[in-house]
């Protein structure tokens, strides 16, 4: 970004709206005129590295921008990492739980800001809770009734990045594997290192059929953070411009 | 969506639905007491009680945080776990389950909130129909009369507030209760909400009730196997070693 001093700023093209079901009761989407990006992938992915880029980039390029990211609400953020660490919710109501979380940033965080013509970077959507639902047995019909109160957004990056790799970049940040991220409440395997393979690769098949109705744009997230987020770039460019 | 009966559970859920002040926790409680007095197996829940929600809903309520949407949500959320923790093994091990309040709560509140009913429909569809439902259908005023002379101060959501039909409380609590009991009215066929006058005395009411109850549920299938539980006063009895005269 040598020439951040010289660049032009591109004021984005207003998109056409919509939820993807019954959406949020009053809300005019005609006024949403920011953008709503999303980055999915799993933990290890790149997800937060990528983020973190676009958001000087798009900074640098004259657009305000306002970040979001699962559990991260007001309302049960905190409840809902207590009832995780004790792990004794159960299916219908964890999502639930998730779903509320979502909901409440959404019409406190998302909205208002695409009011205010800001660009919003999600650090993942509805599709991860709906693929760790899927995952675990839950209805596809009952979860996108549930999540037809979400926004499409402009577009959606999906960082694919193969288990194996998954795993060495978990052990080489931490040295250790998340229970969550291994699926160990799945009862896959009690070798956690078994699970969180068997895990990862029902996610992404996950996603891949999840892709069929959302759209994602994959994006190969084997390769260099900057050569991934060049490819993020130019994508969201075009989004910019409307094309 | 079936009844627990037709899911072949051995347990049978009872509900109670009606607006605020119509009397239907009184009616449930003095249920309860029968069918316990009978040493029947009987467990009771509440709307909105499940611990773990509780704190989110509190919080949520307090700061007026909620809109319809998460008001919908957080009540979903604490009505599953109170489902799938408590009412669904309990149902499978043969209990007599009480609800104060079920779905029917959700769908005239959310809808009256503004929420799309098939929305709000679909997401408890996860809950099985109670087996038998009891509308306490008092006249709006009645109602109001008694939880305005019980408890003047009126909570916001309670009221209504939220959605900005008055700005006095009194009256918003008014027009969201009427609307809320249109609601009641128009599920009560597609429901079979077998209706209870609740204009009439708790004696009279009460006894219908457990009329109905023993008409339409074997109530002798749900005798508990063993002794009942020692109640504390009893277990007091013992420590002070009172004898009780042996069986």
């Amino acid at each position: 970004m040598k020439n951040v001093a010289r660049n032009q700023i591109v004021v984005p093209h207003r998109s056409a709206r919509r939820f993807y079901g019954h959406g949020i009761p009053g809300v005019d989407l005609e006024q949403l005129a920011g953008k709503l990006i999303v980055v999915e992938g799993a933990d290890g992915s790149g997800r937060s590295t990528q983020i973190k880029m676009l958001v000087e980039w798009m900074e640098g390029s004259g657009h305000a921008t306002v970040q979001v990211g699962l559990k991260r609400s007001t309302l049960v953020s905190e409840e809902l990492v207590q009832a995780q660490q004790g792990n004794i919710l159960s299916r219908t109501t964890l999502s639930l739980f998730y779903a509320t979380d979502f909901a409440d940033q959404l019409e406190n965080i998302i909205l208002p800001a695409l009011k205010a013509g800001f660009v919003v970077l999600a650090d993942r959507y509805i599709y991860t809770l709906m693929a760790r639902d899927m995952v675990r047995g839950m209805d596809e019909a009952w979860l996108k009734n549930l999540y037809g109160v979400a926004l499409e957004p402009d577009v959606v990056f999906y960082l694919n990045v193969l288990p194996e790799e998954l795993v060495q970049r978990s052990f080489a940040k931490n040295a250790s594997l998340d229970y969550w991220e291994s699926g160990m409440d799945l009862g896959l395997s009690r070798d956690m290192f078994d699970s969180f393979m068997k895990y990862q690769t029902a996610m992404q098949a996950t996603f891949r059929r999840l892709q069929a109705s959302y759209g994602f744009t994959i994006v190969d997230g084997m390769r260099p953070g900057d050569v991934v987020n060049t490819e993020l770039r130019k994508k969201i460019s075009a989004v910019m411009a409307g094309k | 969506m079936k009844t627990f009966a037709e899911l072949n559970f051995p347990g049978r859920l009872i509900a109670v639905e009606g607006l605020d002040g119509s009397g239907k926790s009184t009616q449930i409680y003095l249920l309860k007491r029968w069918l316990e007095l009978q040493n029947l197996k009987v467990y009771f829940s509440e709307w909105n009680s499940s611990e773990l929600v509780k704190a989110a809903t509190s919080k949520g309520k307090k700061r007026e945080l909620l809109t319809p949407t998460t008001f919908s949500l957080i009540h979903a959320t604490d009505f599953a776990d109170r489902y799938e923790r408590h009412l669904v093994p309990l149902l499978r091990a043969g209990y007599l389950v009480l609800c104060d309040r079920y779905i029917f709560t959700a769908f005239g509140r959310d809808v009256t909130r503004g929420c799309p009913p098939e929305w709000v429909r679909g997401i408890y569809s996860f809950a099985a129909l109670p087996d038998l439902t009891f509308f306490f259908k008092s006249d709006l005023e009645v109602s109001l009369k008694r939880i305005l002379e019980g408890r003047p101060q009126l909570k916001y959501f309670e009221a209504g507030m939220d959605l900005r039909l008055s700005t006095d409380p009194y009256e918003s609590f008014r027009i969201f209760q009427g609307r809320i009991l249109e609601q009641y009215l128009a599920m009560s066929t597609e429901f079979n909400f077998l209706v209870v006058d609740a204009n009439q005395l708790v004696e009279k009411q009460q006894a219908g009730v457990r009329e109905l109850v023993a008409q339409r549920l074997d109530l002798s299938s749900f005798h508990r196997a063993e002794r009942p539980h020692v109640p504390p006063s009893a277990d007091l009895r013992k420590k002070a070693k009172v004898e009780e005269p042996v069986p």
